[in-house]
């Protein structure tokens, strides 16, 4: 059984069905990564579990309680970081994780240490400034030590990373991985690279089901085999592969770059075979022929098809 | 109740330092001083307009001129600066979604409105506090004779009708999502009450009495008991508003 459960949730805004029974299970004490296009209802999901959304159906349950829609009293388990996390600019770092600290009910001296331990953490602890002067990549911090303060059972972050800088981007993952082991992340992302840098869990979010959901390694275990890359000695040879005839099917993606040509195979009963078939049909001797470990992307690409 | 003290510490300290404060107290504390100066003056004032073969009759000003002043500033400038400083109470915090933040960190919705109005309440009475107090002081130092009467009762009916449009303000602050929205919201309901007072026998019932009656009731045109239904009616309206809004926005999609 897993901290966070979610049972055929159904969500719809007007005439648009965002989700259509979703069922998820997040395991305890894992960096659980959620990812789906911009609009597949990662954030909508997320405010279900929080009782900020209402489902239209389908049930949320968060550490063996069931979420009931406008009440908070599941929330104490969980931490969250909203997408955009806005403060109220008059108040300092420290005023405002105080504010936070007295509402989730935390004895004053155990708020004080705490929001010291945090902001040491985020990297904030010097910040004399009022909120209302900081970056974007700042708040995002800020967010975080927030979203930590009372020590919650499950982190939940709406893409914590998307609208930062490379570096900003490093730390913000670096503190989710310190914080790993300590509590459960559910971290929702369109950036696949960051999945595959923290998260030992990933689903994707489609069509507003899960279209795939598992351990990382367990998945890539599952898909491998469907890429290969093939490197040709000139140009023109290359174009000449990228198109063949048969090479045209819905179920495959083809890509290149310079004289390499990558295949992508959606269909699970071709394989490399068909490919090696295709080039000896039309004599044409490549450089290299590599069979290509599934990377996420095309994970995602193939599970969002 | 954690909650309910630690948001409504917020909600003061966010008044204070967005010069929210500063400004209510300024406007009735100017308000306050000028209310008995404008009545002493305004004779003297129109008599040195007065030219050569132009008399002017005025009756020597009274304490009431003064009170007169208080009660059609406050109802007029006091209040409606008021509304629009309080237009912006959930649309501000909506909009930008730093309530999100303290939702999830298990504040509970009713404890928001609750504490916020908590909030404006106490603003309201110390403003009024204020004027009345700076008001009285020096009308009485610049008209020793004093003649009004029902005074306190007649503040207590402008306090109280605050009190009344500041729960209007809540619920329509929770039905709109911006601050143009609640102030067209609180504008209709108070647009409302006008109308129904064109009834004669609502009169005796409406809310808008309590601002409306203040300057009869300092000159015993009217008595204090005109009133006894009107009063009841305020109070249970605001307590209704009150809790519309806690019910609005526990359903709130956020």
């Amino acid at each position: 059984m897993g901290i966070l459960e979610i049972n055929g949730l159904c969500k719809r805004f007007g005439s648009k069905e965002v989700l259509k029974g979703l069922d998820m299970d997040v395991p305890e004490n894992s960096i659980f990564g959620f990812v789906g296009q911009n609009g597949a209802g990662k954030t909508t999901t997320m405010k279900i579990i929080l009782g900020l959304l209402k489902p239209d159906s389908g049930s949320v349950t968060v550490c063996g309680e069931k979420v009931s829609y406008g009440e908070t009293r599941t929330n104490r388990h969980i931490g969250f970081l909203p997408d955009v996390p806005e403060f109220y600019g008059y108040m300092t770092p420290m005023e405002y994780l105080c504010l936070c600290g007295e509402i989730t009910g935390l004895s004053r001296s155990r708020t004080r240490s705490r929001s010291e331990e945090l902001l040491e953490l985020v990297g904030l602890k010097n910040e004399k400034k009022k909120i209302g002067g900081f970056s974007r990549g700042m708040k995002q911090r800020l967010g975080i030590a927030q979203a930590l303060l009372n020590e919650p059972k499950i982190l939940i972050c709406d893409e914590p990373t998307s609208a930062l800088d490379p570096i900003g981007r490093k730390e913000i993952l670096d503190i989710l991985l310190a914080a790993k082991g300590k509590t459960t992340i559910l971290f929702s992302t369109h950036i696949l690279s960051d999945v595959e840098r923290i998260c030992d869990h990933i689903a994707v979010l489609h069509g507003g089901r899960l279209a795939l959901c598992g351990t990382l390694s367990e998945i890539k275990e599952r898909h491998r085999y469907n890429g290969f890359a093939i490197e040709f000695g000139d140009a023109e040879t290359a174009s000449l592969f990228e198109s063949i005839e048969e090479l045209k099917l819905p179920s495959i993606s083809i890509s290149r770059e310079g004289n390499t040509v990558t295949v992508l195979m959606g269909d699970r009963s071709m394989d490399g075979s068909f490919l090696l078939d295709v080039l000896s049909r039309r004599r044409i001797v490549p450089l290299r022929f590599t069979v290509m470990e599934p990377t996420l992307e095309s994970l995602f690409m193939e599970a969002v098809q | 109740m954690n909650g309910y003290l630690a948001f409504l510490k917020k909600e003061i300290s966010e008044y204070a330092k967005t010069y929210k404060l500063f400004i209510m107290l300024v406007l009735f504390a100017v308000l306050g001083i000028a209310n008995p100066l404008v009545a002493k003056l305004t004779p003297d004032i129109l008599k040195s307009l007065a030219t050569d073969g132009v008399t002017i009759a005025i009756p020597e000003p009274t304490d009431y001129d003064a009170w007169k002043q208080f009660f059609k500033n406050a109802t007029q400038v006091g209040l409606v600066v008021m509304a629009i400083l309080s237009s912006g109470v959930m649309s501000s915090e909506l909009t930008k979604g730093t309530l999100i933040n303290l939702l999830t960190k298990g504040l509970s919705r009713s404890v928001v409105i609750l504490s916020k109005y908590t909030c404006m309440v106490l603003v309201w009475t110390v403003s009024v506090a204020l004027c009345f107090g700076l008001t009285y002081g020096y009308t009485s130092y610049l008209f020793p004779e004093s003649k009004a009467s029902n005074l306190l009762f007649s503040v207590f009916c402008l306090w109280l009708f605050g009190l009344f449009l500041q729960a209007a303000i809540m619920v329509s602050s929770v039905l709109a999502n911006t601050g143009s929205g609640c102030l067209l919201i609180t504008g209709a309901i108070v647009a409302a009450c006008m109308l129904v007072n064109m009834i004669p026998a609502a009169q005796k019932y409406n809310p808008i009495s309590l601002a409306a009656q203040s300057t009869a009731l300092i000159t015993n045109a009217a008595q204090p008991s005109s009133l006894s239904g009107a009063i009841p009616v305020s109070c249970l309206l605001s307590l209704f508003f009150v809790l519309l809004s806690v019910m609005i926005f526990r359903k709130k999609q956020l």
